[in-house]
């Protein structure tokens, strides 16, 4: 076909939700952990997720994997899927079944933060795998799982005695490979990442990040890649959005947003970071992210703001578009455009 | 007289079980030996891995958990002997801060009930008025103050704000040292640099002793005066923070800073390939080092011997390599 157009593999739109909890039975009370989303994903690209513990970024992952169940509800805004065989899927649209039957660990799989509480603890290793196989329908030999296990857990830098065994028998950062094995079992074109490396130590880090950029490099896959920590987005992704109680304030290539972040709030996060071998002295923010029941009016993120004009209090910033995948949620650049 | 002025931690051993009903042993810690003198006000770093033995080190200094073997020595006494206003004394000696400042206090207990119970049973203090001035003192260190804190929960406070008022809390008994777990690995990164600046300034402006427990080596290396690299329960490495940084010298401590991740995308390309590390238990188990079974220079002795500690370039290393052993 010639020369091939970025193409966007998934698309989100104007997508709102949040939690809703009813107190005592009666009383509403509404989470609004997102606001007004949008966002795209393009094909063979890592797309990062950044944010402070609480800005919603884990309630914006599980509403793109459409485990969408109460008390998360979804208000208004779609999400579309380009699947495997060309066909686009709107993924709000489709009930849980037929989410888990076609779409989950075929076209989009999730790698979550604790391995622990995902794998059976009464199964060994290989018998959640054969599982899988059964749960889609694929009938395939015992023994070539085997050799296939085997195979994929060696690229994996596991043993191959881990197969035979337990989960509590393995340590952290094993249960977190065995589980990456897991989710990339079927090639799914879209991995979504939450925190896969939060739990595990240092060396481990580096270590499982390495993998899972090599495999996405040869399969050609997008990964959503959520995680607080910054130098996890240094290292893996392409763009970074920066999301910030519930908003996407900033999305940018890694490059721009690390070297020259525009919104005030990526601004103070780039500059507290410490780096190896630095003692200058640094500048945190004060105060705190705001109750997304009661979330400030205006700009979420005004209280806060060193540059905060009388427009930031009462109206919402537009979405500004600056460059090629550039874009920042901010009033200071409304002139600019 | 300086002989009896410093906190030393001599050859302690500590004993976790394992396995069925947790009869088997394995050393937590492994004959550690720490030295600090308290003249000299600085932050010392422990520094490791999870499971690295760091948190039990820490727990044995408080003096809540008692060693198999080895003690350990505040100011020539005896820590887990001392009774009565003996072990008072010390608790208004050492105080501690922890990792999730949102477990360290009762949800239903008022913040400010714990100031003025720390003011009257352990610093002894039966007059309200002073100890309210002394609260007053103690939170405007840490940019607070008692008007801002009084009546109100912990859920009325963000991380970082509680992180601040442990610490104040903890400063109310004039400690020497303050020993910090984990303070800041809960908190995000933008809060994270205030408490880290606070805990300069006790150095700097109270002239005090920080023990910082960490694994995150980049905020050890913006703070941190001395460093400590602990491996599965030994200590592999003491020395000044920037010579270790510069030059490290066990080969544990070497892939350790090679595989911190720097919050900046141009260097991304430069990081080498590491290799996946065993089983955690197995390497508890080793007799001699047990970095040996995933240490590129690993002879014979280092499986079986545990090897001394020596002093290379100013810093002092636990490493096979550095000596000349005849086998």
């Amino acid at each position: 076909m010639g020369i091939e157009m970025i193409r966007d593999i998934l698309t989100v739109n104007n997508l709102d939700g949040g939690y809703e909890v009813f107190i005592g039975g009666k009383r509403r009370v509404f989470v609004h952990a997102v606001d007004n989303v949008s966002l795209t994903l393009h094909d063979n690209e890592v797309l990062g997720i950044a944010g402070e513990s609480g800005c919603g970024k884990s309630t914006l992952a599980k509403m793109i994997y459409g485990a969408i169940i109460p008390p998360l509800i979804v208000r208004s805004g779609n999400i579309s899927l380009s699947t495997k065989n060309g066909d686009i899927v709107e993924l709000n649209k489709l009930n849980i079944d037929e989410i888990r039957k076609k779409i989950w660990w075929l076209e989009i799989s999730y790698i979550p933060q604790n391995s622990m509480n995902v794998l059976n603890p009464l199964k060994r290793i290989k018998d959640q795998f054969i599982n899988i196989f059964k749960y889609h329908g694929i009938e395939i030999d015992r023994n070539e799982i085997m050799k296939y296990l085997k195979d994929t857990l060696s690229i994996l830098g596991l043993p191959p005695e881990v197969i035979n065994a337990y989960p509590h028998q393995l340590s952290g950062g094993m249960r977190q490979r065995v589980v990456i094995a897991l989710s990339l079992l079927f090639n799914p074109r879209t991995v979504l990442a939450d925190e896969p490396t939060t739990a595990v130590d240092v060396v481990t880090q580096r270590i499982i990040l390495s993998l899972i950029k090599e495999w996405r490099e040869n399969n050609k896959s997008s990964l959503i890649l959520i995680s607080h920590d910054m130098s996890v987005h240094a290292y893996m992704d392409d763009r970074v959005a920066i999301m910030y109680a519930g908003n996407i304030v900033e999305v940018g290539n890694t490059f721009d947003i690390f070297k020259e972040p525009l919104h005030p709030y990526t601004r103070a996060l780039i500059e507290s970071l410490i780096r190896k071998g630095d003692k200058s002295l640094r500048k945190g923010l004060t105060g705190q992210p705001p109750d997304l029941v009661n979330p400030p009016p205006g700009c979420r993120f005004h209280p806060r703001c060193p540059y905060a004009m009388d427009i930031c209090r009462s109206k919402e910033p537009p979405s500004i578009s600056l460059d090629k995948d550039r874009y920042v949620r901010c009033w200071l650049y409304t002139n600019i455009r | 007289m300086s002989v009896n002025n410093n906190l030393k931690v001599e050859d302690v051993t500590k004993l976790y079980g394992y396995g069925l009903l947790g009869l088997k042993k394995f050393k937590a810690l492994d004959n550690i030996t720490l030295n600090i003198d308290l003249e000299k006000p600085k932050i010392v770093v422990l520094a490791g891995e999870t499971g690295s033995g760091k948190t039990t080190l820490l727990r044995i200094i408080m003096g809540v958990i008692k060693p198999e073997i080895g003690r350990v020595l505040y100011k020539g006494y005896d820590i887990h002997r001392l009774k009565g206003s003996m072990a008072k004394w010390y608790r208004r000696e050492v105080q501690p801060i922890f990792q999730d400042p949102y477990e360290a206090f009762n949800p239903l207990r008022r913040i400010d009930s714990y100031f003025y119970d720390t003011a009257k049973n352990i610093c002894e203090i039966r007059d309200r008025n002073e100890s309210e001035y002394r609260i007053d003192e103690t939170l405007k260190f840490v940019g607070l103050s008692l008007d801002r804190i009084s009546g109100k929960y912990p859920h009325e406070f963000s991380g970082g704000e509680l992180q601040r008022i442990s610490i104040a809390r903890a400063l109310l008994t004039n400690p020497k040292i303050l020993l910090a777990d984990e303070p800041v690995s809960m908190l995000d990164a933008t809060l994270r640099v205030g408490i880290l600046n606070i805990l300069k300034n006790l150095k700097e402006k109270l002239n005090m002793i920080v023990i910082y427990v960490t694994h995150d080596l980049s905020t050890a290396y913006y703070i941190g005066d001395d460093i400590s690299i602990m491996y599965r329960g030994t200590l592999v490495e003491y020395g000044p923070t920037s010579k270790v940084y510069q030059e490290p010298k066990h080969p544990y401590t070497y892939a350790l800073l090679e595989s911190i991740l720097e919050p900046d995308p141009a260097i991304r390309e430069r990081y080498p390939s590491i290799k996946p590390s065993a089983l955690e238990l197995k390497e508890f188990l080793i007799a001699g080092c047990r970095y040996a079974n995933r240490c590129p220079y690993a002879r014979d002795i280092c499986w079986h011997k545990l090897p001394p500690f020596i002093e290379v370039d100013g810093i002092n290393v636990r490493c096979w390599k550095y000596l000349n052993y005849k086998e």
